[in-house]
């Protein structure tokens, strides 16, 4: 086994030097091609100097550590540092990935060091499926794809409202009026855009053109002929509801 | 609380089986030492025609109350008043044409013949059920109170666990396990490369978790030790990232004593570090500046990051603070959330003068 070749990456210089000391302390022969202080540096020198090993801090600007991995694939293999990630360590743990933990231990090294060197040896393949399953693992966060807030424009400046501020919303042609606690304002977004990007659990469309926050709703009633209304908590208007979203109110 | 429930005169009454069947048993109960009662004092017809009246009477006014209460669930006091004034006669009458009946005396009988009497048991009716009725009410009262007392117990309980959630989050917040391992690593690595800068770098941490810790207990600090715990903060930060992170902090010194509630604005200012410098490569600026004015004071957490995107998970910090003012200034504080210009993010907030 000649010439391993690594690089480091994480935007904190003195981190980035504690881990190079504690490399060379335990694996005196390995070379440090290069240093990277963000995301994009590190996929730079991988593909420049093509080494063996990455070690990669999850968090750092320009692209994370694991968009990185993603990027690079099975160039090389990879070693996640962080300093404190509880669901990344326990999708680590599971997939079997190496992983170390800021501040790294010389003890802790000798063994990741150890199985590297085995890696490299064997010559297995950097698991690109494990990878894979890796990521959608940590991506597999509901949340993030909900809309949290929409952009308002007030007087010179663009506002961010909380969508859980918002009453209701209501198409207005190509736009889309969002009524709030506190006024009315039109935004680009059409409300079918806004209907797949907001949470369905509190946010319901009621009507073609109309979607409702499930807090502002006070009650629905029938009409005399028999169509729903909505009454709002904060607001004397009444929302109409189309029987097609009538099913809506039957969990209530 | 016995206000709540009858400060605004109000008294639900449920009708269930239960309730129904122990109030008529409870009536026939009453009924019975009545008839006792009237027959030892030597009125009426002797104990059985006694016992007869005093049962149909006491039974069918009872029934005309329970009735009223079917239709009234949450009578006012006057409602409730009224349901006595019409159910107490109207069942004192029918109930002594019932026990007329049963007795076999003809009801024009004792209208033509003893007008006297027929007067005489519907007073004694109506007296012993105002008694009666009373009776019921207190009791009423009583389980109500009971429950309302119960319900006040949960609630304080419920808003107790409430104060020890929000003193949790607000401790793991200030010593969120990712900056503190991240702190501690840096200081560990720089007692090798940079001891100066490492001893520094501990002094701020140490600082930092002294403050925020002591602070946690006490409900209300000055804005000057918010301030000192930011910039501690800051300059953690600051070791950290180096040219990539500049900071300037702006309180005139009036405002340093001024009270004010511990852990507002540094989930702020992690807000425009986590979300706004560090994924830039290039950093920014972050300007913490406080005003007063004449209808309050202004807070900006200002930056020159990547902003707020509108599906960002951005912002968990940011609501804890949105929930935290809404629990401590009840609607009468506000958090303004703006596109900085040109690039950024800039949060005002605005609270009253205590």
């Amino acid at each position: 086994m000649n010439d391993v070749k690594a690089i480091i990456a994480d935007d904190e210089a003195p981190l980035r030097e504690f881990l190079r000391t504690r490399l060379s302390e335990v694996w005196p022969e390995l070379i440090i091609s290069g240093e990277a202080s963000n995301g994009r540096e590190a996929l730079d020198l991988i593909r420049r100097y093509r080494p063996q090993i990455a070690f990669l801090d999850i968090r750092m600007p320009g692209l994370t550590g694991m968009e990185v991995a993603e990027k690079i694939a099975d160039a090389c293999r990879i070693v996640f540092v962080t300093a404190y990630d509880a669901f990344a360590v326990e999708a680590f743990e599971k997939e079997a990935v190496d992983y170390l933990l800021k501040p790294v231990s010389n003890e802790r090294l000798k063994k990741t060091v150890a199985r590297l060197k085995d890696g490299l040896e064997t010559g297995v393949p950097a698991p690109v499926e494990t990878l894979h399953r890796l990521m959608t693992r940590l991506s597999n966060d509901e949340e993030l794809r909900h809309l949290h807030y929409v952009r308002l424009q007030h007087g010179d400046g663009v506002r961010l409202i909380p969508v859980d501020d918002v009453i209701y919303f209501k198409a207005q042609d190509k736009y889309t009026l969002v009524i709030t606690r506190e006024g009315e304002s039109l935004i680009r977004k059409p409300i079918k855009e806004l209907a797949a990007e907001l949470d369905q659990e509190k946010f319901w469309q009621i009507h073609r053109g109309t979607i409702v926050n499930v807090r502002s709703i006070d009650r629905m009633s029938r009409s005399l002929t028999g169509k729903g209304v909505v009454r709002l908590k904060e607001r004397s208007e009444t929302l109409r509801v189309s029987n097609r979203y009538m099913h809506l109110f039957r969990q209530m | 609380m016995i206000e709540l429930g009858y400060g605004k005169g109000l008294m639900e009454f449920r009708l269930d089986k239960k309730r129904v069947l122990t109030s008529l048993a409870l009536t026939g109960l009453f009924n019975t030492i009545i008839a006792l009662f009237l027959t030892h004092l030597g009125f009426g017809g002797g104990f059985s025609i006694n016992f007869v009246f005093s049962q149909s009477i006491g039974l069918s006014m009872c029934s005309f109350i329970l009735a009223g209460h079917l239709l009234v669930r949450q009578p006012s006091i006057l409602g409730h008043a009224i349901l006595l004034l019409v159910a107490m006669p109207a069942g004192a009458a029918a109930g002594t044409f019932i026990g007329a009946r049963i007795a076999g005396i003809s009801f024009s009988e004792i209208l033509q013949g003893k007008p006297a009497l027929f007067i005489q048991m519907l007073f004694v009716g109506i007296l012993f059920g105002a008694v009666i009725t009373n009776f019921f009410f207190s009791r009423e009262k009583i389980s109500q109170t009971e429950a309302q007392f119960q319900e006040e117990q949960i609630r304080r309980l419920n808003l107790e666990k409430k104060t020890l959630e929000t003193h949790l989050r607000l401790l793991q917040a200030q010593i969120e396990p990712h900056f503190l391992f991240n702190t501690l690593s840096n200081i560990l690595s720089l007692l090798d490369s940079d001891p100066v800068r490492g001893k520094a770098m501990l002094v701020d941490f140490t600082r930092y978790l002294r403050s925020s810790l002591s602070r946690t207990r006490d409900r209300i600090t000055t804005l000057g030790q918010e301030m000192d715990l930011v910039q501690a903060y800051l300059e953690i930060h600051r070791v950290r990232m180096g040219e990539r992170l500049r900071y300037a902090i702006k309180v005139p010194d009036s405002l340093r004593n001024v009270s004010f509630p511990p852990m507002l604005v540094q989930p702020l200012v992690e807000n425009a570090l986590k979300h706004g410098l560090e994924p830039k490569i290039e950093g920014g600026d972050i300007l913490v500046q406080a005003e007063d004015n004449t209808d309050g004071y202004r807070l900006v957490v200002a930056d020159t990051g990547a902003g707020l995107s509108e599906d960002a998970l951005a912002g968990v910090g940011i609501t804890n603070v949105r929930e935290r003012l809404e629990a401590l200034f009840h609607g009468k504080a506000r958090l303004i959330l703006e596109e900085n210009q040109p690039t950024g993010l800039k949060v005002t907030m605005e609270i009253p003068h205590e």
